[in-house]
């Protein structure tokens, strides 16, 4: 049979994601006897221009890591879309942005002065901010457009499937190989290497009734091991989010943040979540409930940790 | 002057770029290294809470 050529790319991403595939272990050994490596930059000294070079369509399979953040990023979208037969959304920054998408609250002039002008561990006495093109001499340089905001890879062009999870787990992403190389592909659009049932599902904590009176931070509490978290006022997105992962945040005594994204069917896992907690928080009167509301810290940034791309708002608005 | 790109630097988390301009006799005559790439966590972290933060910077470099 003829090898796979398989692809893997990191755009706006931390490399967690090809670690990850690292983490499949001997299994990366099976891996490589039926693909071959064509582009993967962690790992193998493939160029861009080789990329250019290679026929349409002639990369068997791309696992695209990472968010859209700059030009850069979406030049590689594009050219590795037309060089791919399949297109794969590989982690959470791909498929909707992931924390790389938590810059969306924040306005673009804000994050550049943060970063080259006001953090105290930069030096940068004339003040100069990156340009998109510089030129010193004859000698020109450019560097990439940063972006008003960041987008999910499918915002930038069409996607054949998506793999969620920051990271997805070595077990999944394996399962997700043997289907490629067994060659049955599901249907053009699915999301895979997921459970069809929510992360409350899976986890094996006890759960009694969700009713909650208050919310606690984790250092106001020590929450026990054995009943759900969400019922014992931590903020906890299992409700809102899909299965896959195992709970393992759970297992380490620490609530879901939503990683894999929303259960099939919810347009968007934070507002979703507003939603149950407007189920969940256990006071007829609005003021008590609204007090009770005002123990969530950063309701924004904690129901869309991972999701903010693909939200409904897709960032905050900016002036 | 001779321009020779390496884009990406590979086999290390991020993204790098490098450009060497060579003059007439081949030689060096300018390096310039690039990291044409930027998510802002210094900004964003801002307005999370405290307890929050280790489980977002993990995320700048998962290598
Ligand atoms: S809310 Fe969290 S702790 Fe509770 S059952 Fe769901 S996943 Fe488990
Ligand atoms: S428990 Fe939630 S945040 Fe943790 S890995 Fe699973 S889906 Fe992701």
């Amino acid at each position: 049979m003829r090898k796979l050529r398989l692809a893997s790319y990191w755009a706006s991403a931390c490399g967690g994601c090809d670690v990850a595939i690292l983490d499949t272990n001997e299994h990366i050994l099976d891996i490589a006897a039926v693909a071959d490596i064509v582009f993967w930059p962690v790992a193998v000294d493939f160029k861009y221009s080789d990329v250019e070079a290679y026929d349409d369509r002639s990369i068997d399979v791309c696992l695209f890591h990472g968010a859209v953040r700059n030009s850069e990023n979406e030049h590689l979208a594009r050219l590795l879309r037309q060089k791919s037969e399949v297109l794969v959304a590989f982690g959470s920054c791909a498929v909707s942005g992931g924390i790389p998408a938590l810059a969306n609250f924040k306005r673009r002039e804000d994050i550049l002065n943060r970063v080259y002008r006001e953090s105290p561990s930069t030096e940068n006495p004339e003040s100069v901010l990156p340009q998109p093109h510089f030129t010193a001499g004859d000698i020109t340089l450019d560097l990439p457009d940063f972006y008003r905001r960041v987008y999910a890879l499918d915002d930038i062009v069409p996607v054949d499937y998506y793999l969620p999870g920051c990271p997805p787990t070595p077990e999944r992403i394996w399962e997700v190989f043997e289907v490629i190389v067994s060659g049955q592909l599901p249907p053009a659009g699915s999301t895979v290497g997921v459970a069809d049932h929510s992360l409350c599902h899976e986890c094996s904590r006890v759960k009694k009734e969700k009713k909650v009176k208050t919310f606690y931070r984790p250092h106001e509490i020590i929450p026990d091991r054995e009943n759900c978290l969400l019922e014992q006022g931590l903020i906890c997105l299992g409700p809102v989010t899909r299965g896959g992962c195992g709970a393992r945040c759970i297992a380490a005594n620490m609530a879901c943040r939503g990683c894999y994204g929303p259960m099939p069917g919810i347009i968007d896992q934070g507002a979703k979540f507003i939603s149950t907690l407007g189920s969940i928080i256990d006071e007829d009167r609005v003021e008590d409930a609204g007090a009770v509301i005002d123990r969530i810290v950063d309701p924004a940034g904690t129901f869309f940790r991972f999701s903010m791309a693909k939200s409904l708002l897709k960032g905050a608005r900016q002036p | 002057m001779k321009r020779v790109t390496i884009d990406p630097i590979t086999r290390l988390e991020g993204h790098g770029k490098i450009e060497i301009f060579l003059n007439d006799d081949g030689s060096v005559e300018d390096v310039y290294f690039q990291i044409p790439e930027l998510r802002g966590f210094e900004k964003f972290v801002e307005g999370r809470p405290i307890e929050e933060v280790p489980r977002i910077v993990t995320r700048i470099c998962g290598v």
